[in-house]
């Protein structure tokens, strides 16, 4: 049938389009030493598992270290560990001269200081008012994570719960004073709040329980329903991160139950997270669009579209358990996956009771993304991760799209956990930002899946 | 052929919920079960007595009528005669009969794990991990058989000819516990078979429903009648057995005294007995997991409460010290008492309970009395009244010769002792009696090694929970008084219930190998 493959073939070059136009504004490598030593640690480590392994139960301990000589002996044991790696022996020889371990020790602590900062924005709210000011008059918005410790007593949880309302209301104070950002603030779908706070349910109890999710959702449901009830009052926006797929039936029952409640009616803006490595992620697609599409609610539900960062825990867990894994093993089909999700949620956008934030670094998903709203004259939000989609981000404003940079805030002990997920997927075989520091060229990273 | 585990149901998916809710409905309607011995020569019953729900004690789980000691002497002469004909079978063969009643059990999985629910008050995950377990043993055994029949290759010379081969020992008694219903029975029961066994099964008191179904597997597979024999009943029935001058292998899980005893009287020779009979013994633990300086508590957490608090802490696999590095004990202490407040005590057949009732008043009351020993507890919970429910108990920095520290309980109560360093908290584990379980969340790999080299608990668990071992992937069992180390679900296990026979053969005859 020629006509479908035309219009392949015509989507096809669209793609092509925005994906060159996007990588020619990427920033150029940069030359700095700094930069550099980092790109070839980070290939180092994709080739050497052992290093790899090394270097992230490094960054793991780092902050329960605590002094120097501490440090040290972690650091000598870990490279000692990692027999078969380029590194092996260093560790041997750290072991034995004491100045040069300490100061070693020192260096490296003091790298995964830097490399936590280039993925944290700031230790608290009031730190990190000013990076997420200087997001917004690069032309970036941003949503704010907070980090934290896992949540296993009640009094975590109202602590957490407690700074997501006092963050919401210092973003708030000072977005007020932010210029004005047209491009940033309205959509098909209308206002879009300056201040936007990404939640994890999984902070707001201790309750959450795979196999009883009431007890998930009884848990952290009054917490919830206060955040809401604040962002409401400040016109900010709350988006409901998604976790492993265990905590996946608690967080949608939840929130879609507490936004189906009068109150929230007509706000706050509010959102949930769509993660395509699920096999199962079209049907709770379904379930969502099903439940937009019955609530008399105001204002538009935001989809944020993600791959899914916890595809090693999702394998790991059912295989131990002999259950089916329920996230797709080829990469490709994962792609596909991401790329025919896109399309719906595009497609459901156009009511105007959905909006449709892609959350991608992969330029071919980023790029089907940008050309089939074009196709379908949707609007669309795309999102990075600060520190991982810093480029991207740049190249995305340059060429005129709505971009929101994902935020997170916290100490280094809370950030640990982040940090080694984001590292791992910076550093696996598979991850595109891996194939895209390798070089790969264009043409190669805008096939379709 | 590789062993697989067999996988536990997904209970994260609201179907899998529904289909054991309907299930656990379905048993309801036809409680209470009517259990009978099964034994190959019939007589008269004994008492009848009943098992109940421990969350609901009026209602009663099975209606049973218990065996007499006559009737175990019968069973003991018919197991006798029938052992010449099972040993007489290959392994191989015997193992197809053990993977039929595996299959037979997966058949009935939801009904079994609904009986072990009501009967022994086990979680839904726990109540179906018993029930994996109790496959699992039979799979694996079964293996197992058929590799034995291949002996054991020896030095051979010209002109002899030497083989080993191995044979069953000849009847055994399986006395099983209540806390594991289906598996430990499941275990015991078909190591023996599969090894060229006769079996007697002894169930515990409190869940003679879930053995019963376990021996209808069995029988339903094709295991002759007078080779698996079962005989509800209370001590009378097990020290009848343990006595016996037939009985050749004793294989027990249970208490550390009634262990000792069974170790004693097995000793005894009777006046008709022509042999030496062997004790396989699974005793208890007072299982410690030492937390380093360097942990990560978000891990260490959930990792102690649920070793500590997950069926009530009845598993002799349990945590019920922690040893924590002074650096790290008033944070952990913290979240520790935090966390405990969160569990929700309830009763088993709901998904949302953590900590069900224990088995029984006598255990109840024992956990109570041990609870007031200890005197005021850095946390507890509040449980339900009716029922035979213990509160999950924290205590902290009670004194070491507390009674709380050094017996095992066998209950959801825990101690936290603060160490110096994590080669003190080696200290403290090397100066108990038992030696079954441990932990060790750390992540120096050094002190890692330490270790796991000083230890002497037979399952050491490394920065993860230390219950919940799986058949082929962690062979349970301890040494010192938590047992004769056998280590269930291992390599070596069926060895416990074998005789090995050596042949040597001249081949040499007129000067000439023929």
């Amino acid at each position: 049938m020629p006509s479908i493959t035309s219009d392949t073939d015509a989507s096809e070059l669209a793609i092509l389009r925005h994906g060159e136009r996007i990588a020619a504004a990427l920033p150029r490598r940069s030359h700095a030493p700094k930069a550099i030593v980092e790109r070839r640690v980070m290939g180092a480590m994709m080739d050497d598992e052992e290093l790899r392994a090394a270097v992230f139960r490094f960054v793991d301990v780092r902050p329960a270290c605590r002094t120097r000589a501490d440090l040290a002996d972690h650091l000598a044991e870990l490279l000692d560990a990692a027999q078969g790696s380029r590194l092996a022996g260093l560790g041997a020889g750290l072991a034995g001269r004491s100045p040069t371990r300490t100061a070693t020790a020192a260096v490296a602590a003091a790298g995964v200081r830097q490399m936590a900062h280039r993925f944290i924005i700031g230790a608290d709210a009031t730190a990190a008012l000013p990076g997420i000011g200087a997001l917004w008059d690069g032309g970036a918005s941003a949503t704010v994570d907070l980090l934290g410790e896992t949540t296993v007593t009640e009094a975590e949880a109202e602590s957490y719960a407690r700074r997501c309302e006092s963050t919401l209301r210092a973003l708030d104070g000072a977005a007020r004073s932010w210029p004005a950002r047209p491009r940033l603030e309205h959509d098909a779908g209308g206002a879009i709040p300056r201040v936007n706070l990404s939640v994890k349910v999984s902070a707001l109890t201790p309750a959450i329980r795979a196999h009883a999710p009431h007890r998930g959702v009884r848990g952290a449901e009054e917490r919830l329903r206060r955040l809401l009830r604040v962002a409401r009052d400040v016109g900010a926006h709350v988006h409901v991160d998604m976790e492993s797929l265990d905590t996946r039936e608690s967080i949608t029952d939840l929130l879609l139950a507490l936004l189906s409640e009068d109150e929230f009616a007509d706000g706050p803006s509010a959102g949930i997270v769509l993660q395509a490595y699920l096999t199962e992620s079209p049907a709770h697609l379904d379930r969502l669009l099903d439940w937009v599409g019955r609530v008399p609610r105001t204002v538009p539900f935001t989809v944020r579209l993600v791959k899914g960062a916890y595809w090693d825990h999702e394998v790991i867990q059912a295989t131990q358990h002999g259950w089916p894994v329920p996230v797709f093993q080829d990469r490709r089909a994962c792609d596909r996956n991401f790329e025919t999700l896109t399309r719906r949620l595009v497609d459901a956008s156009t009511s105007g009771r959905v909006r449709a934030a892609i959350a991608s670094h992969n330029l071919r998903s980023i790029a089907h993304a940008v050309s089939y709203a074009e196709r379908r004259s949707a609007d669309i939000e795309l999102q990075v991760l600060r520190g991982l989609g810093d480029d991207t981000m740049r190249a995305l404003v340059r060429t005129g799209h709505r971009v929101r940079c994902y935020c997170p805030v916290g100490d280094l002990v809370a950030g640990m956990a982040y940090l080694v997920r984001r590292l791992l997927e910076n550093t696996s075989n598979d991850s595109f930002l891996g194939a895209q520091a390798k070089g790969a060229d264009t043409h190669t990273l805008l096939e379709t899946p | 052929m590789t062993f697989i585990n067999e996988p536990a149901l997904e209970f994260r998916r609201p179907e899998v919920r529904a289909r054991v809710v309907a299930a656990l409905a379905e048993l309801d309607a036809r409680l209470p079960l009517l259990v009978r011995s099964a034994v190959a020569g019939e007589g008269p019953g004994g008492d009848t007595t009943a098992s109940v729900d421990p969350g609901r004690p009026d209602r009663v789980v099975a209606e049973v009528q218990e065996a007499t000691v006559h009737q175990a002497a019968v069973a003991v002469a018919e197991a006798g005669r029938a052992y010449a004909g099972w040993s007489a079978r290959s392994g191989q063969e015997r193992g197809v009969l053990l993977q039929r009643a595996a299959a037979i059990l997966r058949e009935r999985r939801l009904e079994a794990a609904a009986v072990a629910l009501r009967e022994c008050g086990k979680p839904w995950q726990e109540a179906d991990g018993d029930v994996c377990e109790a496959i699992d043993f039979l799979e694996y055994y079964a293996l197992g058989a058929a590799a034995l029949d291949d002996g054991r290759p020896l030095t051979q010379m010209p002109g002899e000819r030497n083989t080993l081969r191995y044979v069953g020992r000849g009847v055994a008694a399986v006395i099983a516990p209540w806390n594991f219903p289906l598996a430990i029975a499941a275990g015991m029961a078909s190591a023996a078979l599969a090894a060229g066994n006769t079996v007697i099964l002894k169930p515990a008191e409190q869940a003679p429903a879930c053995a019963r179904l376990l021996v209808d597997a069995l029988h339903g597979a094709g295991v002759p009648r007078d080779v698996v024999q079962f005989l509800p009943g209370g001590d009378a029935i097990g020290k009848a057995l343990v006595a016996h001058p037939g009985v050749h292998t004793i294989a027990f899980t249970g208490s550390c005294a009634a262990g000792l005893q069974i170790l004693e009287q097995a000793a005894r020779v009777g006046p008709d007995q022509t042999h030496i009979k062997k004790v396989v013994a699974e005793m208890g633990g007072k299982n410690c997991i030492i937390v380093d300086s360097d942990a990560d508590l978000d891990d260490v957490v959930p990792g102690v409460l649920k070793s500590a608090f997950a069926f009530a802490g009845q598993k002799c696999s349990a945590a019920s010290r922690v040893l924590v590095h002074e650096a790290v004990a008033d944070d952990l202490i913290e979240r520790l008492v935090g966390a405990l407040g969160t569990l929700q005590v309830g009763p088993a057949e709901d998904f949302g309970t953590d900590v069900p009732p224990v088995i029984d008043l006598e255990s109840q009351s024992r956990i109570r009395r041990y609870i007031e020993l200890g005197g005021t507890p850095a946390a507890t919970v509040d449980v339900p009244g009716d029922g035979y429910y213990a509160a999950p108990t924290l205590f902290v920095d009670l004194p070491g010769d507390s009674p709380v520290v050094t017996d095992e309980i066998f209950g959801p109560v825990l101690s936290v002792e603060r160490v110096p360093s994590v080669h003190a908290a080696c200290d403290v584990v090397d100066a108990s009696r038992f030696a079954l379980t441990g932990g060790i969340y750390s992540r120096s790999p050094r002190t890692i090694a330490a270790v796991i080299r000083r230890t002497p608990v037979g399952n050491l668990y490394v920065n993860r929970d230390i219950t919940g071992a799986m058949v082929g992937r962690q062979p349970f069992g301890g040494g010192r008084m938590s047992g004769t180390g056998p280590k269930a679900g291992g390599p070596d296990y069926l060895l416990q219930f074998v005789e090995a026979r050596t042949v040597t053969e001249n081949t040499v005859r007129h000067g000439l190998v023929v």
